[in-house]
């Protein structure tokens, strides 16, 4: 849980870091001339499957790291529990 | 846990299953093509967002009122849901953007809404965590100005400029783009109430162990 809340604060320090940088860049140059897809530079022709790819996978392993964190979780807290009864009766049957 | 649960998490698990097939069927939009599929994870991640932060502020109203401990713990797990579905909504829309808009953000009224929002549940979250004694009402209190937010994110986009398609993109919806919307939503909702109702389980054996602790102590 401290690693999360570690890993979480850090998150949120690099895109508020990040938004400030986007929010200070230039705005785009006015278009002067069109050009066919097929002539742009692979980097800039985009294929729609990994973005689609990306979102898919991030939402799934988003999804199925919450249920294993909350699993943990209770898990731990369920064993305390446990312990503190057991401690309880022991110290009551005393 | 209540008798709903398993059952419920089977159902939603089948659906989970057969989403993907009614996605993969659905017609590619005329201008977006290929990447407008990440739509059926976006909204419905974005509608958990803004109910997660209903649910939070609604909460948090009535523990700040009657003092009800067990809306706190709704309040705390809710509050969580906001963040998780708040990521996932703010990760697939600029993956959407790239393709569409050209852009991976824009400053517009909506996306800058959503992540305030979304700053304001980790704002709870970190408070609850490190606030100390206290700090539950002041996270309340913080909760609200969340569930304020809501409906300034949802109605954004019919009042200001902005490239974010607007509400009536939904209603007017064929049913060849719907069924699978709709299906992909309510598999999502499912999966809300099943994380909402085993997070307020881990809250409420929290505060078990803390009764036994002071019974020790007392």
């Amino acid at each position: 849980m401290k690693l999360l809340s570690a890993l979480l604060v850090v998150f949120v320090s690099c895109a508020a870091g990040g938004a400030l940088v986007l929010a200070q860049q230039p705005p785009p140059q006015q278009q002067d001339e069109f050009v066919p897809i097929d002539q742009l530079p692979p980097q800039d022709q985009l294929p729609a499957a990994p973005l689609l790819v990306a979102a898919y996978s991030f939402v799934v392993l988003a999804l199925f790291a919450y249920v294993v964190s909350v699993a943990r979780r209770l898990t731990s807290v369920q064993r305390e529990l446990e312990r503190l009864e057991t401690d309880l009766k022991r110290g009551s049957s005393a | 846990m209540p008798n709903w649960f398993i059952p419920l998490a089977v159902v939603c698990a089948l659906m989970f299953a057969t989403a993907p097939i009614l996605i993969a069927n659905a017609p590619y939009e005329s201008t977006m093509g290929l990447v407008q599929k990440i739509f059926y994870v976006h909204l419905p991640s974005a509608w958990m967002f803004l109910l997660g932060a209903i649910i939070c502020g609604m909460a948090s109203v009535r523990f700040l009122f009657r003092g009800d401990p067990r809306q706190d713990r709704l309040a705390w797990a809710a509050a969580e849901l906001v963040v998780l579905f708040g990521v996932l909504t703010l990760v697939t829309g600029p993956l959407w953007a790239r393709k569409a808009w050209g852009v991976w953000w824009q400053w517009d009224v909506r996306l800058t809404a959503s992540l305030m929002g979304w700053m304001v549940a980790v704002a709870y979250l970190l408070l609850r965590k490190y606030g100390g004694p206290g700090s539950e009402k002041l996270a309340a209190g913080l909760a609200l100005f969340g569930m304020a937010n809501v409906p300034f994110v949802y109605i954004s986009v019919n009042y200001w400029r902005t490239i974010h398609p607007t509400t009536n993109v939904v209603p007017s919806l064929p049913t060849s783009f719907g069924v699978p919307l709709w299906f992909s939503a309510l598999t999502f909702l499912l999966l809300f109430v099943l994380l909402l109702r085993i997070r307020v389980r881990l809250e409420e054996q929290r505060a078990r162990v803390d009764t036994l602790y002071l019974s020790m102590d007392a």
